[in-house]
């Protein structure tokens, strides 16, 4: 019985994801589960079916092309199976020559990405709008290497005589139009240009499903056109070239009444980046400026001299790791110690000075421990406080942080690594272990008054915040400000909101749920319980859930 | 006109009587494979699945209907049939038409109203408790958990009542008394 309840609700989840239950696919060993499934469906019947995107009859037509393609192809290869020998011969011509499926494709990507070192193309931006008409956004040159290294030249469009390039040491922009160089940090770099092959790659693998949806001739290259559904977020397609199975174009779904294709009109491959176009220099008549906040030191000492206290260095990093490179940052007291791993892309830093002022989360982050002492994570940084104040890892995709104080000091390890390479580093430098809550960890408490909440709004809520609208759903100190807002002027906000936002702490969250308090003598409500209901990641919305009236 | 002219006649012609057809008739057929399988997952695949069956048997021209909707739909519950058949073959004794009566009964927008009117019917015949389960977890959509945070139960709880109240539901629709009461009703 209760693997049977456990089941039904499996069940119930999987529909209510839109997604196929694998009981549709795989036997149910019980007739009686067999009839509340189905049970289950007459119920959800009482709601709107969930319709698929725009593009899903140019897709289907697409698909019915391609399956009566291969269909003809395979009445012409039987036709010529006279002998037994034959019959193996020509299917394994076939299987090469049809368009491979699903799991080939990507792994067939995989394979041949791993033979490329370096590679340089011309890449096409063209933007559509929903009645149809095309317009260039850019093209540009691309030179990029599989270290993360690369030089991009706006050849035309907006970005015209623009250069960018990042040679691991320094990232640099130059820009013609004020004669002006910009350098900045190389790592990390919130730059990253468009269709660059090895992310792709990456992106498809991690895709929640992808399939092959046609055929179609880009640049002149045969390619299959691939249907790639991320986690989470629209699917859009991949133009993948047949011979050197790498993607050749994108194209994005239509969001806003907007549709971008980013096509490699040409691209070649090369055993690496000439030498000459990564190295900064500036042309006679150009100023430069200097974004760069950080100063390389050559050992720890210089780092201490600099500081005025010894770092500590991390002892037992997860094994692959290097350390490369001590800097200081003048004029805060705080020093970094970078560490690259052996695929030269993923990097972790970890910074350390000396404690100031209170240890305050940012609104956003997760409540874990280190070594038993508060700390916060962020996944990705969106709000650096304490040291990492100053946003130079804010709002970058795929930068993460684990931050804590310990015996008068702050540390924060950083970098585009996962949560549990951080914390092993986390570990290692605070020499005890983190704690993260499990995602959806119950909280302490339960709201006295709950709120009743339409999750249809909240769904078309959270469309328009993937769409670049109402960010600040995704702050729970926000939400639960304009949610005590409206509770004090049921009738609508004018001028500033009564409950300022820095009357706002949160005091719990574990990702998915949170817990704020609102301060203040003015406030009729004393804690604010929000969850994220409809996506449990850092792109989910909030909702207020319940509240707490005030004491 | 000279062989490869004509062939490449017939490919356009197929190219575009594709296009319309799936344009033209896409959404009748996923709402009705839909209302069957209920995710979107399924019901897309399905779909494809059936306007590649028909559409490949009509290369030739001569061969197309002048309704093709009902070749489409009859196509498409064979495909969903074939599917979930499947079970049965592997052991368990379900009879698709048996447990789904209602469902194959599905053809109008009149007998899809009556449907749902019996669901609603079905639905209050359940106790409070039960019902707001199956009204949190399966028509508004939410978690286990937040539907056990909304009634301040524990999530065991919840997924008892929710098997319950199911089991009362499937009792409920397959009385034909409930059929009977309805008709003399309406």
């Amino acid at each position: 019985m209760d693997d049977n309840v456990r089941k039904l609700s499996e069940y119930i989840d999987k529909l209510n994801a839109e997604q196929r239950p694998d009981q549709h696919e795989s036997p149910e060993d019980s007739p009686e589960l067999e009839r509340l499934y189905h049970a289950v469906r007459l119920v959800k019947s009482l709601k709107d079916p969930a319709l698929p995107g725009k593009d899903y009859p140019e897709r289907l037509a697409a698909v019915v092309r391609n399956r009566q393609r291969q269909k003809s192809r395979k009445r012409f290869w039987q036709r010529g199976m006279a002998a037994a020998a034959a019959v193996l011969v020509i299917a394994v011509m076939i299987s090469t020559m049809l368009p491979f499926g699903k799991a080939d494709i990507v792994h067939a990507m995989e394979q041949a990405y791993r033979e490329v070192e370096a590679y340089h193309g011309v890449l096409e931006i063209v933007s559509t709008s929903a009645e149809g008409s095309r317009s260039l956004r850019s093209k540009l040159e691309v030179w990029a290497d599989k270290e993360g290294h690369y030089y991009i030249k706006g050849l035309e469009g907006w970005q015209e005589g623009v250069i960018t390039a990042n040679n691991g040491m320094k990232k640099w922009q130059v820009r013609p139009e004020s004669k002006e160089i910009y350098v900045f940090p190389a790592f990390p770099d919130p730059y990253s240009f468009i269709l660059e092959l090895g992310s792709e790659i990456e992106q498809a693998k991690d895709a929640l499903s992808t399939r092959v949806v046609g055929e179609d001739t880009i640049a002149g290259r045969e390619t299959d056109v691939l249907e790639v559904t991320p986690k989470g977020g629209a699917p859009y397609r991949i133009w993948v070239d047949k011979e050197t199975r790498l993607p050749l174009q994108k194209q994005t779904a239509m969001q806003n009444a907007l549709q971008s294709t980013v096509t490699y009109t040409a691209i070649e491959f090369s055993p690496k980046i000439p030498g000459e176009l990564l190295v900064l220099d500036v042309p006679d008549g150009y100023s430069e400026i200097d974004k760069n906040p950080e100063q390389y030191v050559n050992n720890l000492e210089e780092a201490a001299g600099a500081v005025g206290f010894m770092p500590i260095v991390p002892g037992g990093v997860p094994e692959g790791f290097d350390i490369d490179g001590i800097a200081i940052v003048p004029g805060t007291g705080l020093v970094k110690l970078y560490y690259t791993a052996q695929d030269k892309d993923t990097r972790i830093v970890t910074v350390q000075g000396k404690a100031a002022g209170e240890f305050e989360r940012a609104s956003n982050a997760v409540f874990a421990k280190v070594n038993g002492s508060p700390a916060e994570v962020q996944s990705p940084v969106q709000d650096g406080r304490g040291i990492l104040e100053g946003g130079q890892y804010d709002g970058m995709a795929g930068i993460r942080s684990v931050r804590w104080r310990q015996d008068g000091y702050e540390y924060a390890v950083v970098g585009n690594a996962s949560l549990d390479m951080l914390a092993q580093f986390a570990t290692a430098l605070a020499g005890g272990p983190v704690e993260m809550p499990e995602p959806g960890e119950g909280l302490t408490g339960k709201p006295q008054v709950e709120v009743p909440v339409n999750m249809e709004v909240e769904q078309n809520e959270q469309k328009s915040v993937d769409a670049g609208h109402s960010p600040w759903r995704l702050d729970p100190a926000y939400v639960a400000q304009v949610f005590v807002s409206l509770e004090m002027s049921p009738g609508g906000i004018t001028g500033d909101y009564p409950i300022q936002y820095e009357e706002l702490e949160v005091v719990e969250n574990n990702g998915v749920e949170a817990v704020v308090r609102v301060g203040g003598d003015k406030t009729p409500i004393g804690k604010v319980y929000l969850e994220r209901l409809v996506r449990q990641d850092s792109t989910g919305i909030w909702t207020v859930v319940g509240y707490d009236p005030a004491e | 006109m000279t062989g490869s002219k004509e062939s490449k006649a017939y490919k356009q012609d197929d190219k575009k009587f594709i296009e319309e057809i799936c344009s033209q008739t896409w959404e009748k057929l996923y709402r009705y494979v839909y209302f069957r399988v209920q995710n979107r997952q399924e019901a897309e695949d399905i779909t494809q699945e059936a306007y590649a069956k028909v559409l490949c048997r009509w290369g030739q021209k001569a061969s197309r209907p002048d309704h093709p909707m009902e070749y489409l739909k009859a196509t498409a519950l064979n495909v969903i049939r074939d599917r979930w058949r499947k079970t049965k073959r592997k052991g368990a004794e379900i009879n698709l038409e048996a447990v789904n009566p209602l469902e194959t009964a599905v053809e109008s927008p009149a007998e899809a109203a009556t449907l749902r009117v019996m669901i609603e019917d079905a639905l209050k015949k359940l106790s409070e408790d039960q019902r707001r389960v199956i009204e949190l977890r399966i028509i508004k959509g939410f978690s286990v958990s937040r539907t056990a945070g909304m009634m301040n139960k524990k999530e065991t709880t919840v997924r008892v009542i929710q098997y319950r109240a199911l089991q009362a539901l499937a009792d409920i629709l397959e009385t034909k008394d409930l059929v009977k009461e309805r008709r003399d009703n309406g």
